[in-house]
C-alpha cells in the first residue's frame, strides 16, 4: 500500500472537531442527568408493590433496553414531532432519547443495588425503632447508591460513545464533524484515527476510574 | 414491676411461612422480669422464628403475645398482625450476620437510631455512645467503619448500638455462629456482663458452655412447640424428654 499519511489537513481543521466534541461532551452531560435523576424514580416505581405503577414502568424500562439505540433516536427523532406536532431543536432531541436510553438502564442499575442491601440490615433498622421511610433513607440508599456508582459511571460513559449515534440525525457532534472533516479533505483514514483517538481520549479514564472504584469496593466489602 | 408479674407472655403462637412450611405451633412461653432464657433445638424448630417473631419482624397466623402488661402482638383473625411499635421499641436485638451500617463508623452506627427516634442531640447520644463503647473495650474503634473491624469486634458493636435504646429485653439470635472460634468469647464476655446487670434477654446458641453459664431457664424448642423448659441443670444435665436428650447429645457430644 502505498498510501501517504496526511495528518497535517486534520489539523489544519481542528477546529471543527473541538467543536464537535464540545456538542458531544454537552449531549454526555445532559443525558447523564437526565440518567441520574429520572433513572432513580424509575427505580423507585418499577419496586411499587402496585401493579398499576409497576407494569407500565417496566415496560418502559424494557422498551428502551431491548431495542437498538439508533432506532430510539430516529423515532424521537422523525416520529415525536409527527406524533405530537413537537420539535425542539435536533440537539435536545438526541439529549432526550439518549438521556431516556440511559435512565432505563440506570433504572436496572439502582434496582439491583437497592435490592442488593442484606435483608438483615433492613430487620436491623426495624429492631432499632426506625420507621419505614427512616429505614429506606438512612439505611437503604446511602448503601444503594454507593454500591450503583460504577455501573452509572459505565452507563455514563456508554451514553458518551453511544452519543455517536446523533450524527445521523445531523446533530453536530464530534462524530458529525469528523464525517464532514473526511469528507472535505478526502483524508478518511487519518479524520476518523483523530476522532476515535478523541473518544478514546476521554473514555479511557473514566473506566480507569471504574476500575479503581469496584477494587476499592471489594476491598471495602465485608 | 414486681419480679413474678410476667414480662413477655406469648401464648398459642402460630406461625407458617406461605401457610405451608408451619414453623411455629402453638407456642407458649412465659418469662419473668428476671429470667435469661436459652432457647435451643433443631434447626428449623422455630427458635430464629422465634425471636424474629418476638421482635416485631414477622406476621404471625394466631396467637398474642403480651411485653411487660401491655398488648404487644396479636393476630386479628383475618390474616393481618397487629404489632404495637411503641411496645417493640422496648426490645433490642442482635443478629447474625451484616448488623452493622457499612456506611456509617461505629458512633454513627450507635447514635442513628437515638437521634431518628428518640429526638436525641448529637452530643447528647454521642456521649452516651463513648461510655458504652469504652465499657465495652472499643472506644478507640469510634471512628472506624465496619468493614475494618474484625467479626467479634462488629458484634460487640451491635450490641452496643441495641442498648443505645435501654431495651427492657434483649434478643440475640446465633450471634457468635458467624465468628471465627477465638473471636466468640470477646462477644459472650459482653453478654455475660450483661447478663450480671440483670439485662432480660433471650438467647439461641449452639453454645453449651455459654448456654450453663448464662441461663436461668432452658428452652427446648422442636416441631415449633415448647418440648422442654426448666433450669439449665435440668434441661441440659438430665432432661426429661427423650427428644431433648437425643438432641442434646447429638449436638454437645455429652452421653448421659
Amino acid at each position: 500500500m502505498n498510501y501517504s499519511f496526511d495528518f497535517a489537513s486534520v489539523f489544519r481543521n481542528f477546529g471543527p472537531l473541538w467543536d464537535g466534541l464540545l456538542v458531544t461532551i454537552e449531549l454526555t452531560i445532559a443525558a447523564n442527568a437526565i440518567g441520574l435523576t429520572f433513572g432513580f424514580v424509575l427505580a423507585l416505581l418499577v419496586m411499587s408493590r402496585s401493579p398499576v405503577v409497576r407494569l407500565p414502568v417496566t415496560l418502559f424500562i424494557e422498551f428502551f433496553r431491548c431495542t437498538p439505540a439508533i432506532i430510539q433516536i430516529v423515532w424521537f427523532f422523525y416520529c415525536v414531532p409527527m406524533l405530537f406536532n413537537v420539535f425542539l431543536g435536533s440537539v435536545t432531541m438526541g439529549i432526550l432519547a439518549l438521556g431516556l436510553n440511559l435512565a432505563a438502564f440506570n433504572a436496572e442499575a439502582y434496582r439491583a443495588a437497592i435490592q442488593a442491601v442484606p435483608r438483615e440490615q433492613l430487620d436491623a433498622g426495624v429492631a432499632l425503632g426506625l420507621t419505614p421511610f427512616q429505614r429506606v433513607f438512612y439505611i437503604v440508599l446511602p448503601t444503594a447508591v454507593r454500591n450503583s456508582i460504577p455501573v452509572l459511571l459505565t452507563n455514563g460513559i456508554g451514553i458518551f460513545q453511544q452519543s455517536a449515534l446523533v450524527a445521523i440525525v445531523a446533530v453536530q457532534d464530534l462524530m458529525y464533524q469528523g464525517k464532514t472533516l473526511a469528507t472535505q479533505t478526502y483524508r478518511p483514514i487519518e479524520t476518523f484515527t483523530i476522532v476515535a483517538l478523541f473518544y478514546f481520549a476521554v473514555s479511557f479514564p473514566v473506566s480507569q476510574i471504574v476500575g479503581y472504584l469496584e477494587r476499592r469496593r471489594e476491598a471495602l466489602a465485608s | 414491676m414486681s419480679d413474678t408479674a410476667p414480662l413477655v407472655k406469648i401464648e398459642g403462637l402460630h406461625k407458617s411461612y406461605g401457610g405451608v412450611v408451619k414453623v411455629l405451633q402453638g407456642l407458649d412461653i412465659e418469662m419473668k422480669a428476671g429470667d435469661r432464657v436459652v432457647v435451643i433445638g433443631p434447626s428449623g424448630g422455630g427458635k430464629s422464628t422465634l425471636l424474629r417473631v418476638l421482635m416485631g419482624l414477622e406476621q404471625i397466623d394466631g396467637g398474642s403475645i403480651v411485653f411487660g402488661g401491655k398488648p404487644y402482638i396479636s393476630a386479628n383473625g383475618n390474616g393481618k398482625t397487629a404489632i404495637d411499635a411503641k411496645v417493640r421499641r422496648s426490645i433490642g436485638m442482635v443478629f447474625q450476620h451484616y448488623t452493622l451500617f457499612p456506611h456509617l463508623d461505629v458512633i454513627g452506627n450507635l447514635i442513628l437510631a437515638p437521634m431518628k427516634v428518640r429526638g436525641e442531640k448529637k452530643a447528647e447520644a454521642e456521649a452516651r455512645a463513648m461510655a458504652l463503647l469504652t465499657r465495652f473495650g472499643l472506644a478507640q474503634k469510634a471512628k472506624s467503619y465496619p468493614a475494618q473491624l474484625s467479626g467479634g469486634q462488629k458484634q460487640r458493636v451491635a450490641i452496643a448500638r441495641a442498648l443505645m435504646l435501654d431495651p427492657k429485653l434483649m434478643l440475640f439470635d446465633e450471634v457468635t455462629s458467624a465468628l471465627d472460634p477465638e473471636l466468640v468469647a470477646e462477644v459472650e464476655q459482653v453478654i455475660l456482663q450483661l447478663a450480671k446487670q440483670q439485662m432480660p434477654m433471650v438467647i439461641v446458641t449452639h453454645d453449651m458452655w455459654f448456654a450453663k453459664n448464662i441461663a436461668s431457664r432452658v428452652i427446648f424448642c422442636a416441631g415449633g412447640v415448647v418440648v422442654e423448659d426448666g433450669p439449665p441443670e435440668q434441661v441440659l444435665g438430665s432432661p426429661r424428654e427423650e427428644r431433648t436428650r437425643e438432641f442434646i447429645e447429638r449436638v454437645f457430644h455429652i452421653k448421659h
